[in-house]
């Protein structure tokens, strides 16, 4: 199918997602569309599936013009998404969520079950996507709900797919298959939309690269494309994600992990084990495809969760399963991974915020009662020294941007004496400014000695900035290897796949 | 956000921009509206007078004044039962006498503000560290229960026993509060199903008190409990002479907002509570124990209501039956409608218990004075804080452009 | 893909049970041992208890006596407490997935040992024996209004939209419906007019809800005092001064020929109000839209994961509309139900059933099956507290009284059993 997008244009009140945005993408054609978090990516998206509706512009379906009500007409005109995010009910068996929305049905509007079945075992036959139409979705591993979620994609004849970010729960090899799917999909003829900010990807597999930037479309180019030229067509300048640090002094080690066994919420083992050392002076670089049990151990670490067994020392204290303010007091520095709902409360101000943690201390209290003032001169100081634009310290911390939201954080956690300080997806979401501004912060606190623990799923990032970098698979720990082996060993690493 | 231009603020952006307070406006004119509606559609004067307007050509006009007079009287009866009547003020002015008769009404509204504020504000904290505190009216059943056992069964000399009335009506409150408290922290049992159903147990548990124990009245069969002695009781401030119902209960209302500003505004476990309301998620990783949180709030939450309960007993009733506080007419439901309308602070929820307390008491002679029954005034308040609810509706109503921000609204789905 | 996708995430067995159903084992088995030592061993040993069983007042003409069952109270309650405890101890033991069903069982059997105790001779019951007819019949009319509660729940519920206003909802229905009645002396009729009352605070809830996002808890609740307020308002305007406005009357019963001469079952069952046959096909037909049809399936995904509906072109909203304003109606008639077995409507005469009907949809987790059982055990228990008066029984009736809410309490707590709401349960769906 021959999808063709003509000036189209979304604004959210005085923001424009969309501005624009002409697009073309051919029968058989693997389109990617490559730009960063926040470009107007999902949102463009989002138009093309139905779900939001441009404030101008039309889009054309081999040549006619179409205007969809719901998603559901999306359906109906052979398009289908895979969401960065799944769209599947939890509870409901892989058929019904196949099928939902366009349930075969008998007399009386009842559920043909049998009917879904044998449609979803067709299809799963057709594409090679093996699931079992019974298993409950929230009983599936995350690469198999995502093969439901293409299936389902699939089920209603789709001539474009759409794939929204869909590589970001996936080992490499996991990927590798994903592309060679997308391959023979578009081999059948079928067009294919690949949403990512990854640039290896496109150039692996794409056909044409759109870079989409602040909402406008910025040049389309083959794949042959450097991944410089590429990036720098992202974020519109030269970027340099190379950091600049001096060589390694590292001393004693202020974190130690022994054998650290942590549940998740569902009470699934899924850190098995992890013995780890941070040293002062050093920065340890975890890496792993998300869902490894990364989350679970930093909020392990934090006191937000549960050691089940094994120890962990800070400073040479045991502080296991001691409680969030007591491993604070001695002397941990956390940036959480989700920032806005584990660091930061939107609806207060920034001085409010910058003693989240702190406001029960001197200067800042004295027996109960706050000092208001000294709150205020703190932020002051704080947002001067680690450059947070804001109109005011009063504002509320949900008006700054991203990048300001996490300077916030990262202020206020090296604002107060360290023993060690653990960033987890320190530069996620956020733009190249910041990002540079963030991973100078870590190397400078490196540098002064502090131990620094990074948790990325982003393996540029990793590289970057580990003074040694430990593989996470599994909820076990690969390998604790140097920044300098080379990409595709610690690829396998990360798949699980160890040294031979 | 670097160099976004700050507002300019005019004492009319003030009201177009930011300032919730004219929203707040709007939401008690709409209420007043259709309790305007409701009055004409209720009355039979009135739609007796419609139902003939094709008789005669000034039929209409005699209609239309046949409802004005109706739902003026009917507001004005509303206003002179709470406030006063502007003429019996003159006088007193003028002669210097009949203070007692003209400040009667204040008194009533005064008196019946007293424990409402008090109980408001415990719902208000609990809403403003996100959690909802159904339960006032049980917490409140409770400190009086404990309250009147205290004041009718120990004797003792006024300055040691009222206090100690007024404690224990606070600790019949935190045992109320203490049950969803615990079993929200430690069971995740969502706190309005918990509440609620407590409310139920708590008005048999009063039945059962009032019939099958020592406190009831002796001699008696009924769901009457024995009264207070002298010594526990919230005396008159102006004497049990004057009739001015008014009690020294409400400087205990007003340490109670007092207190409730420094809580929430300069101490720092207010601070963490605020936190939590926000952000239950940050709060926890910055060291604050959503555990404690939430047992704290409601041994405050339903200590205040239990306080609440106290106050009434001590102030006005003296004596505990079975049918107090239940239904919707009790205080601990109403606080739940005033927190809403004062924003869950303790400065507007004096304003909002006045308010509410108002229409209450001048309900009472606008039934007396007109027949329209004291019940509108319930209406009126529930329509009321519908729209403080839905500020976003009270907007497009009025064509405001405005950009104020709702309620802090405190409930997720019952799973979380 | 390659199995690694498939292993990167444990498997499902290291799963924690969690050790709640040995709880409830706790709870049955404490419940039995009360049940011996207050019903058994609290009457002397050669009591006995009567149940009869030919229902009064309800027609002559029933083709059956059963005469009565005397049993000797103090054994008879050790077996029914013994009973209690083995369950107990099987829920301990074995751990069963559906614990619920096993301690409404004790629940049941908890109640029977009661009445069997306040019944017994030599005793202080001024009436010797329990007519168990009477009991479920009385109890019936109770849960049937209990059920067009919680079926309104189900229906909101599953939609992801809290209904608490079902006491605003009970109250409308039975004030429309008894002024409806009282002037057209169609119950038919009055139910209509009900079922539209309902619709109407269902639409309010729905409108303020979905479109404006509010609090659905906050809006719930000021619906009920809105109701209240305006029940007893129009109540002093209208129905006091125009009593034939509030007759009062009570729908009659209609046998079903044949099985209302079933023993027992047909009086409580086959011979009743057109509102309670009505109630048992609502129950038939909400559970099976809701589960068997592709409109349940819509429903529920809506009330799971509203984004995943939107995403298949589901309207969510209007899913959620149309499913609030039909649980509205369906209150509405509970309503009209209620007020068809009580007679004349008064102020405060639901006394928050609305209120129960929410615990035993909680109770019943989301199911009108589940909603049913519970229903007809808050039902009795309800039924209970007025009947236990006449027989001077030295526990209150006052703590009978609070037992459905004690056990709603420790189901929410999780004492008894895990229940799990819709995801988006509660939680305001915003497009875009």
């Amino acid at each position: 199918m021959r999808v063709e997008l003509r000036g189209i244009t979304k604004r959210f009140g005085s923001f424009t997602a969309n501005d624009a945005i002409d697009l073309i993408v051919e029968p058989g054609q693997i389109h990617c569309l490559l730009g960063e978090n926040g470009a107007g990516k999902s949102t463009l998206m989002n138009i093309v599936f139905g779900l939001m509706r441009a404030d101008e512009g039309e889009i054309l379906l081999d040549n006619q013009p179409v205007r969809f009500s719901n998603s559901g007409d999306a359906v109906r005109r052979g398009i289908g998404m895979v969401h960065q995010h799944f769209m599947l009910v939890p509870v409901f068996s892989v058929a019904e969520n196949v099928v939902l929305g366009f349930e075969p049905t008998k007399s009386l509007g009842r559920l043909d079950r049998r009917r879904a079945h044998s449609e979803i075992r067709a299809l799963s036959e057709k594409f090679g996507l093996e699931v079992d139409p019974e298993a409950l979705v929230e009983n599936l591993p995350v690469g198999l709900q995502q093969r439901v979620e293409i299936l389902k994609a699939l089920s209603h004849d789709a001539e474009l797919l759409i794939l929204d970010e869909p590589t970001a729960v996936l080992t490499p090899q996991e990927i590798d298959s994903l592309m060679d799917i997308m391959r023979s999909l578009a081999d059948d003829g079928k067009s294919i939309l690949f949403i990512t900010h990854k640039l290896k990807e496109v150039r692996a597999v794409g056909d044409v690269i759109t870079v989409i930037r602040q909402g406008k479309i910025i040049d389309s180019v083959p794949p042959t494309r450097s991944e410089g030229e590429l990036a720098s067509l992202m974020v519109g300048r030269d970027v340099n994600l190379k950091v600049t640090k001096e060589a390694v002094h590292a001393g004693d080690p202020v974190l130690e992990l022994r054998d650290v066994v942590v549940r998740d919420d569902r009470g699934i083992t899924v850190v098995k084990g992890v013995s780890l050392d941070v040293r002062s002076g050093e920065i340890l670089a975890i890496a792993g495809v998300q869902g490894n049990g990364q989350t679970e151990l930093v909020e392990a670490i934090a006191g937000l969760r549960r050691v089940e067994s094994g120890t962990i020392t800070l400073g040479g204290r045991d502080v296991t399963n001691r409680t969030p303010r007591q491993i604070l007091d001695a002397g941990l520095g956390h940036v959480p991974e989700d920032r806005q709902r584990d660091g930061l409360v939107l609806s207060m101000s920034v001085e409010d915020n910058l003693v989240l943690n702190t406001s029960r201390r001197a200067p800042f209290a004295r027996r109960g009662t706050r000092n208001l003032a000294a709150v205020t001169a703190n932020a002051e100081e704080l947002a001067q020294r680690f450059d947070v634009r804001t109109t005011s310290v009063k504002s509320p911390t949900g008006s700054l941007s991203g990048g300001n939201q996490q300077k916030v954080i990262v202020a206020r956690e090296l604002s107060r004496p360290l023993t060690c300080f653990i960033a987890a997806q320190p530069t996620r979401g956020l733009d190249v400014g910041s990002i540079e501004y963030v991973h100078r912060q870590i190397v400078e606190q490196r540098n002064g000695g502090l131990g620094v623990l990074i948790v990325s799923s982003e393996l540029d990032e990793v590289l970057a900035l580990g003074d040694r970098i430990a593989v996470l698979f599994d909820g076990g720990v690969m390998g604790v290897v140097e920044p300098t082996m080379s990409r595709e060993e610690i690829g396998m690493l990360m798949a699980g796949v160890g040294p031979s | 956000m670097t160099t976004a231009e700050a507002p300019r603020r005019t004492w009319w952006t003030r009201y177009t921009s930011q300032s919730p307070s004219l929203l707040t406006f709007f939401a008690l004119v709409l209420g007043f509206l259709i309790g305007a509606i409701v009055i004409i559609a209720t009355t039979p004067a009135v739609l007796d007078a419609w139902r003939h307007i094709f008789h005669s050509p000034t039929a209409i006009f005699s209609a239309l004044k046949i409802t004005w007079d109706n739902v003026s009287a009917a507001y004005r009866s509303l206003f002179v039962g709470s406030i006063g009547d502007p003429r019996s003020f003159v006088h007193s002015f003028t002669t210097g006498k009949g203070w007692d008769t003209t400040m009667t009404p204040i008194s009533e509204t005064l008196t019946y503000a007293t424990p409402l504020v008090i109980a408001s504000v415990g719902v208000g904290i609990a809403f403003q560290t996100g959690l909802f505190n159904i339960g006032a009216n049980g917490q409140a059943i409770l400190g009086g229960i404990v309250g009147v056992w205290a004041g009718s069964m120990l004797h003792m000399t006024s300055v040691i026993h009222l206090p100690l009335t007024l404690v224990a009506g606070v600790l019949g409150g935190i045992v109320g509060g203490l049950i969803p408290g615990i079993l929200k922290a430690y069971a995740g049992a969502h706190e309005v199903i918990v509440t609620l159903m407590l409310n139920y147990i708590i008005a048999f548990f009063l039945l059962y008190v009032v019939l099958s124990t020592a406190l009831q009245q002796p001699g008696q069969s009924n769901d009457i409990s024995r009264t207070i002695d002298h010594s526990a009781i919230l005396q008159p401030l102006f004497g049990t002479s004057s009739g001015l119902r008014v009690s020294y209960g409400i400087f205990v209302a007003a340490a109670v907002v007092i207190f409730a500003w420094w809580f929430l505004n300069r101490s720092t476990l207010g601070f963490d509570f605020r936190v939590t309301g926000a952000n239950p998620f940050a709060a926890r990783a910055s060291g604050i124990n959503p555990k404690a949180v939430i047992i704290l709030v409601f041994v405050i939450s339903g200590g205040l209501a239990g306080l609440a309960g106290e106050v009434q007993m001590a102030s006005t009733n003296h004596y505990i039956d079975g049918g107090f506080l239940i239904g919707n007419a009790g205080i601990g439901f109403t606080a739940i409608t005033v927190a809403l309308l004062g924003r869950n602070r303790p400065g507007g929820i004096v304003w909002g218990s006045l308010l509410f307390a108002a229409l209450g008491v001048g309900g009472r002679t606008m039934q007396a004075m007109t027949g329209i029954p004291l019940d509108l005034a319930t209406v009126i308040q529930s329509i009321v804080v519908l729209f403080v609810a839905t500020p976003v509706l009270v907007k497009e109503i009025f064509h405001l452009r405005t950009q104020a921000q709702g309620v802090q609204l405190a409930t997720k789905g019952w799973g979380q | 893909m390659t199995d690694v996708a498939i292993t990167s995430t444990s498997t499902r067995s290291d799963v924690v049970p969690h050790g709640r159903t040995r709880a409830i084992g706790v709870l049955m088995i404490i419940v039995g041992v009360f049940s011996a030592w207050a019903f058994g061993l609290g009457s002397v040993a050669d009591a006995h208890s009567a149940f009869t069983f030919t229902p009064v007042n309800v027609s002559s003409a029933v083709p059956w006596s059963l005469g009565q069952l005397t049993v000797l109270t103090r054994p008879t309650n050790l077996v029914l407490a013994l009973l209690m405890i083995g369950l107990g101890v099987e829920v301990y033991v074995r751990r069963p997935s559906a614990p619920l069903v096993r301690f409404s069982i004790v629940a049941a059997l908890f109640l029977i040992a009661l009445l069997f105790w306040a019944c017994r001779t030599p005793g202080p019951a001024q009436v010797p024996f329990v007519n168990l007819t009477s009991v479920l019949i009385g109890s019936s009319a109770i849960a049937m209004v209990l059920i067009y509660g919680s079926l309104s729940g189900v229906m909101c519920e599953r939609a992801g939209v809290v209904n608490i206003a079902i006491e605003g909802q009970f109250i409308a229905g039975a004030f429309f419906g008894s002024m409806i009645d009282s002037t057209t002396h169609s119950f038919l009729l009055a139910a209509l007019v009900g079922a539209l009352s309902g619709a109407a605070l269902g639409w309010i809830l729905a409108f303020l809800a979905i479109r404006y996002l509010s609090d659905q808890i906050i809006v719930g609740v000021v619906i009920v005092t809105m109701m209240s307020g305006l029940s007893s308002y129009l109540n002093l305007q209208i129905l006091t001064p125009y009593p034939n406005l509030n007759v009062g009357n009570i729908a009659s019963n209609i046998g079903v020929p044949l099985l209302d001469k079933i023993p027992i079952i047909g009086p409580t069952l086959f011979n009743e109000s057109g509102f309670f046959y009505l109630m048992a096909v609502l129950v038939a037909a909400v559970s099976f839209a809701l589960f068997k049809t592709r409109w349940g399936l819509r429903v529920r995904a809506v009330g799971e994961h509203p984004q995943a509906a939107e995403s298949v072109g589901i309207n969510v909203a209007r899913t959620r509309y149309r499913n609030v304003v039909l649980g509205g109606t369906i209150a509405g008639v509970g309503g009209v139900a209620f007020m068809a077995t009580q007679g004349q409507f008064q102020v405060g005469y639901t006394s928050g059933l609305g209120y129960v009907a929410l615990a035993a949809l909680i109770f019943g987790r989301w199911k009108p099956s589940g909603a049913v059982v519970a229903s007809i055990i808050f039902g009795l228990s309800a039924y209970l507290v007025n009947a236990l008066q006449s027989y001077n029984v030295p526990l209150s009736s006052e703590i009978i009284g609070m037992f459905p809410y004690i056990i709603t309490i420790a189901v929410v707590a999780g004492l008894i059993g895990r229940v799990r709401p819709p995801a988006a349960d509660g939680v305001p769906y915003r497009r875009d």
